[in-house]
């Protein structure tokens, strides 16, 4: 076996791409309930999570990581508490079952987003090609459509089966805005697949990289598509499936203890997919400009594309690094700025606090310091290609680091939509059931047709 | 549940308890209701849950003990039962407030009417959705909070008048801190309503929702700002104006759809009212005694007591048998933020009240809420009960 791997590295690696990917974005989940709650708080003139600390005994203060280990006391919290199914279940299976099916069928869902460009290799006498992602499907949107369906029957099983009737009215909702949005989100996206001529999502970015992201020559598409994600993750001002103060938590009114964590994970991870395919598809994906920018030879107009960017991979990385380390040490500006605002409040543990800012500022200048050696390092780095059988095949140095530059741009693109989707429900009140309805069948679903039937005889005209 | 529609279709409906513990009923309030898909068929309403048993505890203590009790009423504005209540005995004494203390009322009613309105807004706009708001609100709230923690160490139940003035005068820099908590109130206000005046989901949410006509809110009882959406120009304040309401310059705000968002906005709009008055009061504040000399009424000063004997006679009586109203009956009301807050005393000459009934605002308007919800959606429930301003505590006595 080892023998096999050593000799097929590539075909390694795109075995293990397909759990890697989706556990990839599953670890930003804590990040992303971080985003939440601070970004509510920012939102509402509030502090926000920050008390729960782990004291560090040698350094003298609590690491309190901006409320990241509030999700810790969470996990810990969820986790020990009595595991219970009610006595009045009307089924005791689908009743354990429900809350595993949204979270296992988003789990699968990043498997289908391209998270960097295809790479070639020598393969015998030819090239082969390692796929950016879990999956490589030509039909990869569809499926990853049809998975994202499945998470419907979790919540009405789930809510069918915990007996009671605000789970009930929570779960019949989630089947119609389940019907209603898929139609919706499929169609705003189908605008992306006439212009691209393909389902792939890995040659929709490519196309994106080549011309430009799809934002510009899909906007209204781009509109209809967030806003018809925001109803399929059930995020304010869509959220009536859950309906706090209506249906006082909707299907998952029953649940609680680890279940009830099943249950919100798998409607964060949702969030996150959906933030990573607006992304793909009219973001750009892992492609750094929107258009193409006068970086040639002479201040020719270049498509900063998959090819461009191995060519110049050290001075893109640099540059990414650079930018990086400003973000660090305005971060770190900000912290130290709060702990001399703290420090001079004259608060009983000022010292212990301020120490705990000071790791921060450390923390961050080291980042912002590394950043830049990596930065002077790169600039300027790069490997000529072998051409084979008329393929471009790089040195696997050049692809790694590609292939690290390229996720990254895509999780940010995606923390950033994840912003959004925060500042969006902390603004925004609920919509009613109905209206809701209305929207999805009256509204979305006829400009969807529009915005296609236009793209199409565009397609048409232009070629 | 079956039920026969007029056309003589029969259906079946889902009945469901909205409360008496949900997260829409702030208070223990119970509407059950027959759901018709989430359509409401039919909704009784039902109070009681709290077990209060205000009216029969003031009868078994002085006039003076009854003030405390006040406070829990309407716990969101706790100065206006205190006024209120004190303001009925004091017609039944028949007595004249001194300039200062009926200032200083006018003050601390306004400034109630206000948190009174954010907390009712708050919570609404919570119960749609919008819970920013809420926060903008009581960071608000917190300002006037504030002043009352300098004004009399309390912040939820203050206590702060006595009958025949106040518990003390206002401190050094009072109608300061008033200005500067009216300022943070007003500009919260207007932040909020900038996030949903022109909200399309807002008004898709609260626009012809729960609609109460003018007819229908005269004969159900309805009084103040839920009256005045409706369309109709009743405002104690100036149709029977007390504490000089008439020589202050505001203007009554009137809705005219009766529906959840002009109730809303009757609130939002009062609140800005109710700064303007708060500003000329804090005018008008002159240096002067807060209590009257009545002595029927008022304590007197430890001097007296020390060292004359009627004074010590008085003083004595006074706490252990309580005021003595003359007998009778009285019943006396003034603009709550939520309608008319009315205590009607009967009096036997005694210490002791013989009978105290209070007419809470919301009573009535919880009566009507049931018809109001016909044919709405379960979220109506959530979106309209928070614009009739329900009070547990005052509702159940």
């Amino acid at each position: 076996m080892f023998e096999w791997i050593a000799a097929h590295p590539y075909e390694t690696i795109a075995l293990l791409l397909v759990p890697a990917v989706p556990l990839l974005f599953f670890q930003l989940l804590p990040l992303l309930v971080v985003l939440e709650r601070r970004g509510a708080a920012f939102i509402q003139d509030r502090p926000g999570p920050n008390r729960a600390g782990i004291p560090i005994p040698g350094l003298g203060f609590q690491l309190r990581a901006f409320g990241l280990i509030y999700n810790l006391c969470d996990f810990i919290k969820l986790a020990v508490k009595e595991d219970f199914v009610p006595r009045f279940a009307a089924s005791r299976f689908y009743y354990v079952v429900g809350p595993f099916i949204p979270l296992i069928a988003g789990l699968i869902l990043p498997a289908f987003i391209p998270v960097f460009a295809p790479i070639a290799y020598a393969s015998g006498d030819g090239v082969a090609w390692l796929a950016g992602q879990g999956i490589a499907s030509h039909s990869g949107l569809l499926a990853l459509f049809a998975f994202a369906g499945l998470s419907a029957y979790g919540l009405v099983l789930g809510s069918w089966a915990a007996n009671s009737k605000y789970a009930l009215l929570g779960g019949l909702r989630a089947s119609a805005m389940m019907i209603s949005y898929e139609v919706a989100i499929g169609l705003a996206a189908a605008g992306m697949f006439l212009i691209c001529g393909t389902f792939d999502l890995a040659r929709i970015v490519a196309w994106q990289g080549e011309h430009v992201w799809g934002i510009i020559v899909q906007p209204l598409g781009f509109l209809l598509f967030t806003a018809a994600a925001f109803a399929e993750s059930n995020r304010t001002p869509f959220d009536v499936v859950e309906g706090e103060s209506e249906i006082v938590a909707g299907f998952h009114t029953e649940y609680g203890a680890m279940r009830f964590m099943l249950v919100m994970s798998a409607e964060y991870f949702h969030m996150l997919v959906a933030a990573a395919l607006i992304s793909t598809l009219f973001l750009g994906g892992y492609h750094l400009s929107p258009i193409p920018l006068p970086l040639g030879p002479d201040g020719a107009w270049v498509a900063l594309d998959d090819r461009w960017m191995r060519e110049h991979i050290g001075s893109v990385t640099a540059v990414l690094l650079i930018a990086l380390a400003l973000l660090a040490l305005y971060a770190a500006r900000l912290v130290e700025r709060r702990r001399r605002h703290y420090v001079a409040s004259g608060a009983s543990d000022a010292a212990r606090r301020g120490r705990e800012y000071r790791f921060y500022t450390g923390l961050f200048l080291a980042l912002a310091g590394l950043a830049g050696l990596a930065a002077w390092a790169l600039w300027g780095w790069s490997e000529a290609p072998r051409i084979i059988a008329g393929t471009a095949v790089w040195g696997w140095k050049v692809d790694l680091l590609t292939a690290i530059v390229q996720f990254h741009i895509l999780i940010a693109k995606t923390l950033c939509l994840a912003w959004l989707f925060v500042w969006v429900r902390w603004t925004l009140p609920r919509f009613r059931y109905d209206q809701i309805m209305a929207l999805g069948w009256k509204v979305l679903l006829n400009a969807a047709l529009v915005n296609l039937l236009l793209t199409a005889l565009l397609v048409k005209l232009i070629g | 549940m079956k039920a026969r529609r007029p056309d003589g279709e029969v259906v079946e409906l889902m009945t469901v308890n909205i409360g008496p513990s949900h997260p829409a009923t702030h208070g223990t309030l119970r509407v059950f209701a027959a759901l018709d898909g989430e359509t409401i068929a039919a909704a009784v309403c039902e109070m009681g849950y709290l077990h209060r048993g205000f009216e029969k505890m003031v009868e078994q203590g002085t006039y003076q003990m009854v003030l405390p009790y006040t406070d829990r009423l309407n716990y969101c504005s706790a100065m206006m039962n205190n006024i209120a209540f004190c303001k009925a005995v004091e017609t039944m004494f028949g007595v004249e407030l001194p300039e200062r203390c009926v200032t200083l009322r006018v003050i601390l009613l306004e400034l109630s009417r206000m948190i009174d309105h954010l907390v009712c807004n708050g919570a609404n706009l919570v119960d749609l959705g919008a819970l920013t708001n809420f926060w903008y609100f009581f960071n608000a709230r917190e300002r006037v909070y504030k002043v009352w923690e300098k004004l009399c160490g309390a912040r939820l139940t203050n206590t702060v008048t006595r009958i025949g003035g106040m518990y003390r005068d206002a401190y050094p820099g009072f109608a300061e801190d008033v200005l500067d908590a009216v300022q943070v109130v007003e500009e919260a206000t207007h932040e909020v309503l900038g996030l949903i005046e022109k909200n399309r989901i807002f008004i898709d949410r609260t626009k012809d929702i729960a609609v109460v006509s003018a007819e229908e809110a005269i004969s159900a009882g309805w009084t103040g700002p839920c009256l005045r959406a409706s369309g109709v120009d009743r405002d104690l304040r100036k149709d029977e104006p007390y504490y000089g309401y008439e020589t202050y310059d505001f203007e009554t705000v009137i809705g005219s759809a009766g529906d959840t968002y002009d109730r809303i906005m009757v609130r939002m709009y009062e609140i800005l009212e109710s700064a303007k008055i708060v500003r000329q009061a804090a005018m008008r504040l002159r240096p002067g005694p807060v209590n009257t000399s009545d002595p029927r009424l008022s304590l007197p000063s430890r001097e007296q007591v020390y060292h004359d004997m009627e004074a010590l006679i008085n003083s004595f009586k006074l706490i252990y048998e309580g005021v003595r109203p003359p007998p009778g009956e009285c019943y006396d009301a003034i603009e709550a933020a939520n309608g008319e807050l009315g205590f009607y005393i009967v009096s036997d000459g005694s210490g002791r009240p013989y009978r105290i009934k209070v007419r809470p605002p919301c009573f009535t308007q919880w009566a009507h809420y049931g018809d109001m919800l016909t044919g709405s959606m379960v979220a109506d429930v959530a979106a309209s009960l928070g614009s009739i301003n329900i009070i547990a505590g005052e509702l159940d006595r």
